[in-house]
Parts: C-alpha cells; sequence; structure tokens
C-alpha cells in the first residue's frame, strides 16, 4: 500500500488549522482511511492508504480531504486555466510503444524547501503506482525559463516543443546528476538512473526524446536533462507527461496540477499537437455519475434526508443534483484529480465516509440458510481422526517442495508410473530453489520432518492428510489434484508388518478391502514392499523405506511406511 | 489356611479367652491400626474372631474448665470476697466484685449462679452473702476437681456441668476381639500367610487365585514412564474450530482446485491486469499451457467490464487486457477464486439468494518467509449472497463470527479493494492483551464482479488467514515451528489442544 510522509506543520498550514495537535490529526486522518505508520527523521508522518486515492499522495492532497472532511471546503473546484502560447507537437517518429502525451504550464509557484520536497514526493509515489513504475505514465517537470521555444511556422503563434523518437545513440545531452555529454544509450549503461529504469526502453528501436530549439532536454521515461532542472528558485514550470495510456497520463498531470494550484500557483493550458488533431491540456473535465437516493439506503442500511445526502457528497468534495421522482436519483459531479472512480457505487462509498461507517448500528443479516461442510473435507477429516487414534502425529507439511528432495532424494524418477514418479507441476519463477514445484507425493515432507527431528524422542509415528499434485495436460487446470494419506514409523525395531498392520486398521474403519499384492517402488526394500489396493483398484504403496533413502535422509534407525490415494476410502 | 499376610498377624495376636482392642493388636503385630481393622473385619467376616463394640466417653475439661479448676469457681470467688468485705451483713455490688478480681464476662456468670446456689441474695445491687454456705462442699467445684484428677463424677454433676460449657464428652468405638472357636480350629489346623503379588495376571483371576493374594503397594505418587499419543495438527484443530462456527452460523463449504487460471483467481475478481499483485514477482505462475475450458460468454462479459466497466455510468480500467494472461495457470493467490467459480454458477448450478458459503483453505502468495510470513497459508473465505444486503449486516455478521474467537470491540476501516466496495480492514481488541489488531479484509462485492457472474443481488465477503488467528489467539512467535518440514516434533507433541 502507498506512503506519504506529511509534515504535520505544512498540514496545518494548508488546512488552516494551526491549533490542531498532531494527536489529533492522526484521529482525523484514521477516519479518512490514512493509517498513521510512524514518523521520519525530520518528523514527518508516515501515512499508509489504500491505493485509490492516489490525490492523496501529497500533503496538498491530503490537506485538501481534510479540509472538506471539516466542512472548510465544500463541493467540487477547479482551478481556473488560462491561455498560453505554448504547444507540444508529436512527430510522426515518436516510439509506438509510448506515443502518448500531456502537460500544463505552471506560473507563480513559490517553492520553498517543503514544497519542492512535496514535489518531488508525489511525483514519485505517482511513478510507483499510477504509473506502474514510470512503464504506464512518466513525469518530467521542468524550469520553463530555460526553455527555449520554437516558433514553427509563421503564423502559429507561440513556441512548441517536440516529442519525438531518435536512434539509441541519435543525440546527445546532459542528464540530471551528471556532468557528462551522453547519448540516451549511453544513459541506460552508464548513470544510476539511466541502469535503474533501463528495461523500460530496452525494446525500443527509437527512445523517446523531448527538443526544445535549443536542442535534446528530456528522455522520457527515463530521466531529464540537467538544463531544465528545477530549484527553489524555479517561478514558472513546464510539466510534461508521456506514456501508454493518454487517461492515465491526464489523471497524473492533474494531481500534480492541483497539488501545485493549492500553493497559489497558476495553471495555463498548452496545446498538444498529434497527427488527428489539437487536443488541449490539462483535462479538468467534471465528469457526472447517477446514482438513486435508494441505492445508498440500501448500502448503508439507514434512511437519510435528501439534504443530508447532498450535504454528504458536498463533504467529499463532489457535487450532486437531485432529480426528484418516482425514484430520487442525483447527478453527482466529480472532481478531475479522482481517479478512483468506476461506478456509481464508488460515490455511495464516499457517502459512507462521510456519514461515518462506524456510526452504523452492526445488525445480523435476518437470512437463513443451511450449513454444511464439503464430503472431501468431512471424508478428510475421519480418516485423520482414525490416523491419530492409531498414535500418528497429523503433520501439516508445504504443497511447494524440490524437485530434488520430491524425487532425487527419494530415489524416484519424475515421468515414472510409480507412486510419487508423476511429471512435475513446475513454477515458473520460483522464488528459492527449496521451492520449485508442486510435491507429488507426500513421504518426501514427511521422511524430511524425521530427517529435521532426530534430536528428538522416537519412536516417530507421523502421518499426513495433504495436497498432491502432477502434470497432467487431459484436466482443464493442466494439473492433476489429489490428496494423499501417508505415514512413516520411525523406531528401531519397524517392520513392514507395522505399517501394514496400521494401513489394515485404517482400511477396516472405513469399511473397504485392503489387498497387498508384492510390487516394487524405487524408494522402498524390495520384497517388503506391496501395492495398496483397495476395493480391486491399486491407489498406493505400503513397506520399508530403502536403506539408501534412510541415509540420504541421515536417519539411523528403519522406516516403515505407506502412502495412497484418500478417495479410496470414500 | 491361607491367607493374607496381615490376617495371619492378627489372628496369631488374638487370644480366645482375654479380649484386645485394635490399638493392643497394632502394637503386638507392628501393623497400622487401619491394616489391623480392615484384617479384623475380614477375619470376622470369615468367622473367625468376633468383635464387640462398645462406646466410651471421654470427657475432657474445656479451657474455661481449666480456669475454673484452677482458680475456683466464679460465684465461690464472690462469696469469699463478699465475707471478706463484711462480715455477714449486705454490701455494694461494686465493692465485692472489685475485691474478687473477678472481670469481664465471669462476673454475670458470679452472680447468676451466686443465688441459684444459695451463696446469698442480691438485693438492689447490694450483696448479702449467707453465713451458713460452706463453699468448700460445693459440688460443681469438687466434680472439676476430681475430673482433673481422672476420677469419675456422678452424671447429674457432669450434666451440669456440660450446661456450663466447663467440660465437653467425646464418644468413641472401641472394638475388642477374641479368637472364635472356628480361629481357634483354625489355627491349630495351621494358618499360612499367603504370597504378595505384583501384578494380577489371568491366571490368578481365571483361578480365583486372586481370593488369597495380597497385592504389594505401589509408590502412586512417583512419576510414570511417559505415554504419547498421536495429536490433531494445532493449525487443523484451528481450522476446525472455525469451520464449526461457521457451520452454526449457516454457512456450507467450497471446493475447488488450487492451480486455476488467472481468470478465476483474477479478472473475474475485477483485478486490473497490470495490479502489481499480478506481476510475475508476486504470483506463483506454473509451467503448463494455458486452460482451455473458460466459458466464452463468461470471458466476453468479464472483459467488457475491465474495458468499459459495467452499468451505463461505469467506467473500465485504462489497462490492456488480454485473454491469453486471463487463461495463463498460476498457483491461487486467495480462495476468492473458488467464490468467483461458485458465484458463476460453475460449480454446484446457478445460486439464488440466500446463500452462504465459506472455505479454510490454502493459498500461495510470493513473498519473503519470516516468522509470520509463508509461501503458503490457509485462507478463510467467506460470503454471503441475498437481496439488499448493507454494510451493516456485513458488520453484524462480523461481530458474531470474532465473538466466537473472544474479539470484541469490531472496528471497521474504510479501506480499498479492487473487487468490493465500500472495503473494510477490520480491526478487533485481543482478548488477552486489549489491542486493536487487524483481523481481516472484507466488503461488498463490486457490479464489476457480479454483474459479469450473472449475480443480481447483493454478495459481501470477507478473507482471513488462518494462521494469523491461530497466532493471535494462541501466541505462537514462529509459525515455521509448526508449519511445515522444519516444525518441532516436540513443539507439536508438546502443544496444548484447543478446547
Amino acid at each position: 500500500m502507498p506512503v506519504v510522509d506529511v509534515q504535520p506543520d505544512e498540514l496545518r498550514r494548508l488546512t488552516g488549522h494551526e491549533d490542531k495537535s498532531d494527536e489529533e490529526f492522526k484521529d482525523d486522518l484514521f477516519a479518512l482511511g490514512l493509517e498513521f505508520e510512524g514518523v521520519t527523521d525530520d518528523g514527518a508522518f508516515q501515512l499508509e492508504f489504500g491505493p485509490d486515492r492516489l490525490d492523496r499522495l501529497s500533503v496538498e492532497g491530503v490537506a485538501r480531504s481534510l479540509r472538506y472532511q471539516y466542512g472548510d471546503a465544500r463541493g467540487v473546484a477547479v482551478p481556473k486555466t488560462n491561455d498560453s502560447d505554448w504547444t507540444i507537437a508529436v512527430d510522426e517518429s515518436v516510439p509506438e510503444e509510448r506515443p502518448y502525451v500531456t502537460g500544463a504550464v505552471v506560473r507563480g509557484v513559490d517553492l520553498d524547501e517543503a514544497a519542492l520536497d512535496s514535489l518531488i514526493q508525489l511525483q514519485e509515489k505517482l511513478h510507483a503506482t499510477m504509473g506502474r513504475k514510470r512503464a504506464k505514465g512518466a513525469i518530467g517537470i521542468h524550469d520553463l525559463t530555460m526553455l527555449k521555444g520554437e516558433v514553427l511556422s509563421e503564423d502559429a503563434s507561440g513556441n512548441t516543443i517536440t516529442y519525438t523518437g531518435i536512434e539509441p545513440d541519435g543525440d546527445t545531452f546532459v542528464a540530471l546528476d551528471s556532468d557528462e555529454e551522453l547519448t540516451p544509450a549511453e544513459v541506460l549503461e552508464r548513470h544510476e538512473t539511466g541502469r535503474k529504469y533501463a528495461d523500460l526502453v530496452g525494446e525500443y528501436e527509437r527512445f523517446p526524446a523531448i527538443y526544445d530549439e535549443i536542442g535534446l532536454f528530456s528522455f522520457p521515461p527515463v530521466i531529464n536533462g540537467r538544463r531544465t532542472e528545477v530549484s527553489t528558485d524555479s517561478r514558472e514550470l513546464f510539466v510534461e507527461l508521456t506514456g501508454t495510456d493518454q487517461w492515465t497520463i491526464d489523471r497524473m498531470c492533474n494531481i500534480i496540477c492541483y497539488a501545485l494550484a493549492a500553493r497559489g500557483a497558476t495553471i495555463e493550458d498548452i496545446k498538444v499537437q498529434y497527427e488527428g488533431g489539437t487536443v488541449v491540456k490539462p483535462d479538468f473535465e467534471v465528469e457526472t455519475k447517477r446514482v438513486s437516493h435508494d441505492r445508498i439506503e440500501t448500502v448503508l442500511g439507514v434512511e437519510l434526508e435528501l439534504d443530508e445526502v447532498i450535504d454528504l457528497f458536498e463533504r467529499s468534495g463532489l457535487d450532486a443534483d437531485a432529480e426528484l421522482g418516482d425514484e430520487t436519483v442525483y447527478e453527482v459531479s466529480i472532481p478531475p484529480y479522482r481517479v478512483d472512480v468506476l461506478h456509481p457505487l464508488d460515490l455511495v462509498d464516499d457517502v459512507g465516509r462521510a456519514y461515518g461507517f462506524n456510526e452504523l448500528e452492526p445488525r445480523y443479516p435476518d437470512v437463513g440458510t443451511v450449513g454444511q461442510r464439503h464430503e472431501r473435507s468431512r471424508l478428510e477429516d475421519a480418516a485423520r481422526t482414525s490416523l491419530v487414534g492409531l498414535g500418528f502425529e497429523d503433520l501439516l507439511n508445504f504443497h511447494m517442495i524440490s524437485e530434488e528432495e520430491n524425487y532425487e532424494r527419494m530415489d524416484v524418477e519424475p515421468g515414472t508410473a510409480t507412486l510419487g514418479g508423476g511429471d512435475p507441476v513446475s513454477i515458473t519463477e520460483p522464488y528459492s530453489e527449496d521451492y520449485t514445484m508442486l510435491r507429488s507425493w507426500v513421504l518426501p515432507s514427511l521422511t524430511m520432518v524425521l530427517e529435521n527431528n532426530t534430536h528428538r524422542a522416537y519412536p516417530q509415528d507421523l502421518a499426513e492428510i495433504g495436497h498432491v499434485a502432477h502434470r497432467d495436460d487431459d484436466e482443464n487446470t493442466r494439473v492433476s489434484e489429489a490428496r494423499h494419506v501417508a505415514a512413516v514409523l520411525a523406531r528401531h525395531d519397524a517392520t513392514y508388518e507395522d505399517a501394514k498392520g496400521r494401513l489394515a486398521a485404517l482400511c477396516r474403519d472405513f469399511d473397504v478391502e485392503l489387498e497387498t499384492p508384492p510390487t516394487d517402488h524405487p524408494s522402498f526394500i524390495s520384497g517388503r514392499t506391496a501395492a495398496v489396493v483397495i476395493d480391486g483398484e491399486e491407489v498406493g504403496v505400503v513397506g520399508e523405506l530403502h536403506p539408501k533413502v534412510i541415509v540420504e535422509h541421515d536417519l539411523e534407525l528403519p522406516v516403515a511406511a505407506f502412502e495412497f490415494d484418500l478417495s479410496a476410502l470414500a | 489356611m491361607r491367607l493374607p499376610e496381615s490376617q495371619v498377624a492378627v489372628l496369631n495376636a488374638a487370644s480366645a479367652t482375654d479380649e484386645q482392642t485394635i490399638a493392643q493388636l497394632a502394637e503386638e503385630t507392628d501393623l497400622k491400626p487401619e491394616t489391623v481393622t480392615g484384617a479384623v473385619f475380614d477375619l470376622r467376616d470369615d468367622g473367625l474372631v468376633s468383635v464387640t463394640e462398645t462406646v466410651e466417653e471421654d470427657i475432657e475439661l474445656t479451657d474455661e474448665g481449666v480456669e475454673y479448676a484452677d482458680d475456683g469457681l466464679p460465684e465461690v470467688r464472690l462469696y469469699r470476697a463478699a465475707l471478706d468485705v463484711d462480715d455477714g451483713e449486705s454490701v455494694p455490688m461494686g465493692q465485692v466484685i472489685g475485691a474478687s478480681s473477678l472481670g469481664g464476662p465471669q462476673v454475670d456468670i458470679a452472680l447468676s449462679n451466686f443465688a441459684r446456689k444459695g451463696y446469698g441474695r442480691i438485693d438492689s445491687g447490694e450483696l448479702a452473702p449467707d453465713a451458713d454456705a460452706d463453699p468448700d462442699s460445693d459440688e460443681e467445684a469438687a466434680a472439676l476437681a476430681a475430673l482433673v484428677a481422672g476420677d469419675e463424677v456422678t452424671a447429674d454433676v457432669l450434666d451440669q456441668l456440660e450446661s456450663r460449657n466447663l467440660v465437653v464428652r467425646h464418644e468413641r468405638t472401641i472394638r475388642a476381639v477374641t479368637l472364635t472357636d472356628e480361629g481357634v480350629t483354625a489355627l491349630m489346623e495351621g494358618v499360612e500367610a499367603a504370597e504378595t503379588v505384583d501384578r494380577l495376571t489371568p491366571e490368578m483371576l481365571t483361578s480365583g487365585e486372586w481370593e488369597d493374594v495380597e497385592f504389594t503397594e505401589y509408590n502412586v505418587e512417583a512419576d510414570a514412564p511417559g505415554v504419547r499419543g498421536g495429536k490433531k495438527h494445532i493449525l487443523r484443530q484451528t481450522a476446525d474450530r472455525v469451520k464449526d462456527v461457521l457451520v452454526g452460523m449457516g454457512f456450507a463449504e467450497m471446493e475447488g482446485p488450487h492451480a486455476d487460471a488467472d481468470f478465476w483467481i483474477n479478472d473475474c475478481l475485477f483485478m486490473p491486469q497490470d495490479h502489481p499483485a499480478r506481476t510475475h514477482w508476486d504470483r506463483f505462475a506454473l509451467d503448463v499451457p494455458p486452460m482451455e475450458d473458460i466459458p466464452e460468454d463468461l470471458i466476453d462479459r468479464v472483459r467488457s467490464a475491465h474495458l468499459n466497466g459495467v452499468g451505463d455510468d461505469g467506467d473500465g480500467y485504462h489497462s490492456p487486457w488480454s485473454e491469453d494472461f486471463a487463461r495463463a495457470v498460476a498457483l491461487r493467490g486467495h480462495t476468492t477464486s473458488l467464490s468467483m467459480r461458485y458465484l458463476s454458477g460453475h460449480e454446484v448450478g446457478e445460486l439464488e439468494p440466500p446463500q452462504r458459503y465459506f472455505s479454510v483453505e490454502k493459498v500461495y502468495r510470493n513473498d519473503t518467509l519470516d516468522p509470520t510470513h509463508l509461501l503458503e497459508f490457509y485462507q478463510i473465505e467467506g460470503w454471503v449472497m441475498a437481496e439488499d444486503l448493507s454494510v451493516r449486516d456485513l458488520m453484524g455478521t462480523f461481530e458474531e463470527f470474532y465473538s466466537h474467537f473472544g474479539i470484541t470491540d469490531i472496528q471497521f476501516k474504510p479501506h480499498y479493494n479492487p473487487y468490493t466496495e465500500p472495503s473494510f480492514e477490520l480491526f478487533g481488541r485481543h482478548p488477552e492483551t486489549g489491542e486493536l489488531i487487524e483481523i481481516g479484509n472484507s466488503g461488498m462485492f463490486r457490479e464489476e464482479v457480479l454483474s459479469p457472474l450473472g449475480v443480481e443481488c447483493d454478495v459481501m465477503a470477507w478473507g482471513l488467514a488462518l494462521e494469523r488467528l491461530l497466532m493471535l489467539m494462541y501466541g505462537f512467535d514462529d509459525i515455521r515451528d509448526v508449519h511445515g518440514t522444519m516444525c518441532d516434533l516436540d513443539l507439536l507433541r508438546e502443544t496444548e489442544v484447543l478446547k
């Protein structure tokens, strides 16, 4: 979940509540769904919240939400925009993987250290969340005074910069935190930030690049040039975003613009010239959705007055117009910094939060249903009870295992018809070499438990009823899943009879017929191994573990064991 | 004749002519009195001895009685003091009492017995001692002296002393034992001590030999050799508890595949395909071909929900949606895949409201292994389907569920999940420590989840890790000690069962 660092003093200043204590803020923030996680070294609150309200990734956004909560602000507010004379022209050579661009001009910013820190944090957090680590959207913020727009034609008023695509070594520039003139390809190799984001453009034939009249000044989504670096002296900014989805970068841009406007800056429109036409950005269009009064009451489980609902909408930073009729419906206006409203139900949630969900009285739903266990889990439970009655310690092991443990150390070959020899269900990108596949049988797990407990008292009679799987392309999931019953008896005098006697007792409990014709299994001693045949069907194996398996697991006493498919007891 | 050793000893010590008490026999045989008593009863039942029982009375002076035996009765002391003050004339009571050095309750005792026994008159606060009275022949004083000396006293006086709480009487039964003729005969014919045995054997029981043997005494306080039985795994016991509670609340159990298409695991849940939790690092993709059999119409509806949203005012995600990714098979990251399968009508047929379903089954998360996180763990998953469910119904259901585990004071923190709205993180008060702890995630399934599945009513759902409940309720520090092949057998063997 996202975490945003917020200086409580900034919060006091931006909300206008200079007298609020840190503790009061913490309570108010919790009510908004922002959980206090701790403080940073320089005293900022670390606030964690769900990744829906990404407009709260800065102190300005958090302060805005608090002002609505306190009733200091109501309804939808949209910053006024002036026309500017800046244009971004999108060249036809722009990389097809990253065709979209947006932006804004921001004037009259007063960037003290705190404001600059907040802007940088917002940029980073938006990259990490909506921007999908810059893959989907990347933000570049520049000092406008360092840009020189081109006048592309006599009659076109204003300044144009160009979003284009260049050869990886097609030009050079000095990147941030660097003194060298480097090509974009060299940045990916030699610059720390370049190496970090190299994978994003690694497959591109042409690299994204932004030019003004002076030359290349930004290499999105990797790094900006040093020329246009923003500092506390910057008073006018040029914001550009590139990405794979227009809506996403437009909303990211809106969140940045709202944060800067909250500090008194003025936002100016720019034009984006695509091949197919020109659009004006930033896109501050206020969208609407309709939700019925009845639905709000049903979801919250309380009766509400019309005025009350409108008040709750306004305190959520929304506007609502009621349309009276057989069914009262609200047309709700949604500010352009919101990225989480996909459905009218999301607006009901806002009403609930403003109302205070914890104000609602819980009630047990007056709905009658019949409870029951699943047949399979009842069977498993009954077999487990019988095993425990026979003196086995019931174990619970992981379903994931390594090929070495599942096959090699048990002396079993994958792809053989023997118990445990099924083809592996392998994990494509295993997290650890200990867990690379789903186990195809249970005895390897039990043998590992014996291996890890040689310092504990014997006899060790262990059993597990657990999940096993092997590759089977005839299954819809391509995986054949089953539950196996497995047991080991590790004791100085363990023999085949100890295992078979208990297996027979278990079968008697379930009134099934057990036969044990001789068989061979690589994990067991030849001549002391039998197939487990239940009601005429071969479902497992019983015998004495082979000394090489015992010694492989550092055990110093005989082990008798059995394993079979649980469904045979059904 | 063979008899148990103690009976042989008693028989030999007893006499046909002289009665002997139990105490005497115990001294003679060097056995404990209770052993002798037991042997005597057994011998009497066999007709070898006769027992006469007499009740004896022991008389004991109370503390007060002992005091009066030493210092004299209060009324006598009062009389003598009155005489000393003024010979034969009446004198003021206070003066006499002062001279007698009587104090406290003894004053009342002295006054009441003074008149009763004729030591004089009491009139208007004056004492008039009778000069002819003879304190030396006071019966009660004499009786106290006799009792101290161990002499007999008459029953009348004894009653009088008892009523004054100066003596108490104890009754005890004295058993006197004599040999019967049969006992004498048996002794003459010879009586041998039966052997003592260590173990009761089947042969003894069938032959009747048990009747003639005596069992050696064990040190019943000594430790017995350890016994170990099998036991259900503690996490299974916890799961059983949860299942009991949920079945009791009307929930039916779900069942389904651990390896499943991402479609069922995530796409049906309206998780955008570029959601961070769906990246290759967080999920366990399996190296198998994609799933072929997924209902085409369902795929179309789910795709449409992702791209365009649901309803007139709905918006989709601004993310690409690939059917190939949806068909890829992975280990489920939550058992909500089962809920999707059931709600879609593809597991147990179309479901009509109301319904309640649950599962307590394994899920797989590519997370860092540490004392509280495993790559695979059990998820408790539950949902309720009904017409017009509200947030209040959700709250009431959770309050009920968690109360069975002692967790109260449930708080609902508004939260965000891609698949529910409203959503809540659940917090509750720990029954032991009183801390507010996170106990689950919940919400009402979104329209974008339900509508493609063909569900037209409301569904509320919640999830919680079973291991978390175990650790909260039963205080394990490191979940790896009990779950997995690194488990400690001793810990499992010694863990207390759930009650």
